[in-house]
């Protein structure tokens, strides 16, 4: 089994997670990367992927695992054969599947172009109520982990996994709040067991 | 860029209009600069083959050739509300920057997706609005140009025929004209498979007969498909397409001759690639885009004589996960080893027509018996579910021909029962309403009207065997297919008039937006149906000027031996001289390829 860490960019932001499963299949195959098929009826590569990202939103912390034999030097062959900013940034073996899709709880996201507002006054509130996009009302407050601004950047963590927040649902809250437009979401981290 | 970036945010598969697909080519401006267009999709452009061959021959020339395919309507609107231009993919520049935006035109009910890529680039939709600017050539091939006349007032130039070689042609002479010159003009409707409409100028009679032509155009052919250009790498589409696999073409043309198919006669002879050339390009597009599946296309995969040979060398070649499709099996082809997909789930046939004596009448050749065989090969193969494909409406039809679908659902479930499988067997059937088409022995016919085909489509829904799942075609997109295809020059105005009342994306059923085209027959005032109507065989046709090589005197022949239920076979049974007897390699005794 190899875990590797990847980018999501350069347009690849644009691609649907299912999409991106496919171009990870074909960018292996291509770079002779064996990998091994489950033994069902409708067989499939046995690839693991993270949670699903928003799409639009950039990373440079996604992660993956494959179960193969392959023992050269990972990151160089799948480079060489993926599609432009889908690349591995680090590659490690592991013995079992590092689950990433749940072992994942946290993760970083920075943001531009939303209006100033006063960070620590949103991490007091004790519920935030917002509406989400299957129309459910839901309380963000639990999945905020972190907020604080940089300069023109907003940095912040949410919750991933069991308790998900999009990245740029957090985002439309905040504009639709205090002004402004989110810009250029990226995925800085990821926290949890088995990240690397 | 910024305000695209929350246009492609806002809608739907984003990754379509983004461009950057691995394995793309990476075009750059040159001394000529080609857009191939496709008004459809990108999912559905992606997956067609033609338009990657013609990119080629221009790229084999030093030439560049960059995609264009048609927006969805949400990007569509998006991209009129924001002013930006309809885009190359890969340049991202401008249609109205290129000197040659063409139109690959694989079926007539994508004919107003032209306008309306046309109209996003910011390009004149007509050629007389065009005459004096400085606009890109305008031009169209595919298998619909066979009658280009409905589209003779957007186009400059119709490519008809082959595209390997002539569409470059065309370009070179641009270069050496300095532009698009009369002595340009001239010197390209000299080559064969070039249709410059506006040297033509059919004249038409008093009830919109078509009474002389001035000139004619033959066909452009590649007669050594073999050594004929073929892309060695596929952009790998960005989200998934249609067919989103590897793509080899086994042979073009069919020796079947079935009375209905267009492309049966439009793509004669038959011309192959050999087992050697095959299995390197299938190898070279697995090795460059990382398909876990390679398709075998032609119009009957199963008449490559030398299919098992094919199959064998692609089994030794290929990575082993890696899974054939073989997409046109004829019935009678079929055998257990030959799986259409490697899922053994579904099997599907045509038989087209339900009684022997109407699958006499249109020359397909196979038998009751046959489609039993093979229905019961593929369930010893381990298949539980198969389609079964009908037609509608062909000439002479009947209530006995409607029975004989019921009854051969009948016996399918029969032979599976025999088999004492656990799964139930799933049937179904479906019936598209028949289109009589140009260079086919069923030109001149009529096609059913809608009270007919109503009727034929009830007939099935209360006859056939319970269980069997009936699916079948709207009437008026099989009316407005026929019209298109078989139409004139007046229908120019109609078809404008049906996209500027909001028609686009015709052959999709869930936009399809009928008031709009029947508004705009009305407004033309041009009855759809007298485009229908049966054709007197001494009539001169809007598309006869167009030579696609096949003698008319062989197609009236073929229609009366249809009438006479008579079967005339196919080409491998010995010539039937239809009038390519000189280009064609079975004509000569060659059913083998090189």
């Amino acid at each position: 089994m190899i875990a590797f860490k990847y980018t999501k960019t350069d347009g690849a932001e644009y691609i649907s997670h299912l999409d991106l499963l496919r171009h990870i299949d074909r960018t292996l195959r291509r770079a002779h990367i064996e990998v091994k098929y489950s033994q069902g009826f409708h067989k499939h590569p046995r690839i693991f992927m993270g949670n699903p990202l928003a799409l639009g939103v950039r990373s440079v912390s996604e992660y993956c695992a494959v179960d193969t034999d392959f023992c050269g030097d990972f990151a160089a062959a799948f480079n060489a054969h993926s599609p432009d900013g889908v690349k591995c940034l680090a590659a490690e073996y592991r013995e079992t599947n590092p689950n990433f899709a749940e072992a994942i709880e946290y993760c970083r996201y920075e943001a531009e172009g939303i209006a100033a507002f006063d960070t620590e006054e949103i991490l007091k509130r004790e519920s935030i109520i917002i509406t989400d996009l299957r129309g459910r009302t839901v309380d963000i407050r639990p999945r905020i982990f972190s907020l604080e601004r940089h300069g023109g950047k907003l940095m912040f963590t949410l919750g991933c996994g069991t308790k998900n927040l999009r990245p740029d649902l957090f985002c439309s809250y905040l504009a639709e709040n205090f002004g402004g437009e989110a810009a250029y979401i990226l995925k800085t981290d990821s926290f949890g067991s088995n990240v690397f | 860029m910024g305000s695209l970036r929350k246009l492609l945010l806002k809608c739907e598969k984003p990754s379509r209009y983004t461009g950057g697909e691995y394995g793309a080519p990476k075009p750059e401006w040159g001394k000529f600069n080609f857009c191939m267009c496709f008004p459809d999709l990108y999912e559905v452009g992606m997956s067609n083959l033609g338009i990657k061959i013609v990119a080629k021959s221009f790229e084999e020339r030093g030439m560049c050739a960059d995609f264009c395919f048609a927006p969805a309507r949400d990007f569509g609107q998006g991209l009129k509300e924001l002013g930006v231009p309809l885009y190359s993919l890969a340049l991202k520049a401008p249609l109205k920057d290129f000197d040659m935006v063409g139109f690959s035109l694989q079926y007539e009910l994508c004919y107003t997706n032209v306008l309306y890529m046309l109209e996003l680039a910011g390009i004149p939709l007509t050629r007389e609005e065009r005459r004096g600017g400085n606009y890109p050539l305008v031009v169209a091939g595919g298998p619909c140009t066979v009658n280009p006349e409905p589209l003779a007032d957007f186009f400059d130039i119709f490519f008809i025929g082959d595209g390997e070689s002539v569409d470059a042609d065309v370009a070179e002479i641009y270069l050496e004209c300095g532009g698009a010159t009369e002595e340009f003009y001239k010197k390209i409707s000299a080559l064969d498979g070039v249709y410059v409409p506006a040297l033509v100028h059919p004249e038409y009679g008093k009830n919109g007969e078509t009474e002389r032509f001035t000139g004619r155009v033959k066909k452009a052919l590649v007669s050594d498909l073999d050594g004929a250009i073929f892309p060695d790498r596929f952009a790998v589409p960005n989200c998934e397409t249609v067919h989103d696999r590897a793509v080899v073409e086994v042979m073009r043309g069919c020796y079947r001759g079935c009375r209905f198919c267009q492309a049966g006669f439009i793509y004669r002879p038959v011309r192959k690639r050999s087992v050697k050339t095959l299995t390197r390009q299938a190898c070279a597009l697995i090795e460059s885009t990382g398909y876990g599946e390679v398709s075998l296309n032609s119009l009957s995969t199963g008449d490559y004589g030398k299919l098992s040979d094919l199959l064998k060398s692609l089994k030794g070649a290929l990575p082993p996960e890696v899974t054939l499709a073989l997409p046109s099996l004829r019935v009678d082809s079929f055998d257990g080893e030959f799986a259409q997909d490697s899922r053994k789930t579904s099997l599907t046939f045509a038989p087209e027509a339900g009684t022997q004596r109407l699958r006499d009448v249109i020359n397909k050749d196979i038998t009751e018996d046959e489609i039993l065989k093979a229905a019961e090969s593929a369930f010893d193969a381990g298949y539980s579910a198969v389609k079964l494909y009908f037609m509608l409406g062909l000439p002479t039809e009947t209530d006995e021909d409607l029975q004989g679908i019921c009854d051969i659902c009948e016996k399918i479930r029969a032979v599976y029962a025999r088999k004492k499988r656990q799964k139930a067997l799933r049937i179904s059937v479906s019936a598209a309403t028949f289109v009589p088409k140009p260079f086919t022995p069923f030109q001149w016919e009529r096609q059913a009207d809608e009270a007919e085909v109503a009727y034929k489509q009830d007939y099935l829904i209360k006859h056939l065997p319970r269980g069997v799942k009936f699916s079948w075609s709207a009437y008026y997109p099989s009316l407005l297919e026929a019209v298109l295809a078989r139409g004139d020059r007046a229908l120019g105005k109609v078809i404008l008039s049906a996209y500027k009342n909001g028609c686009t994306f015709d052959g999709w059923d869930n936009l399809f937006f009928e008031e709009g085209w029947k508004k705009a027959f009305d407004n033309c005032g041009i009855c759809a149906g007298q485009y229908v109507r049966e054709r007197t065989e001494d009539e001169i046709l809007p598309w006869d000027f167009i030579d696609v090589m096949v003698d008319k005197k062989f197609l009236l022949g073929e229609r009366k031996k249809a009438y006479a239920c008579e079967v005339t076979g196919n080409c491998m049974q010995g010539c039937k001289a239809c009038g390519l007897q000189k280009n064609c390699p079975a004509a000569k005794g060659s059913y083998d390829c090189v």
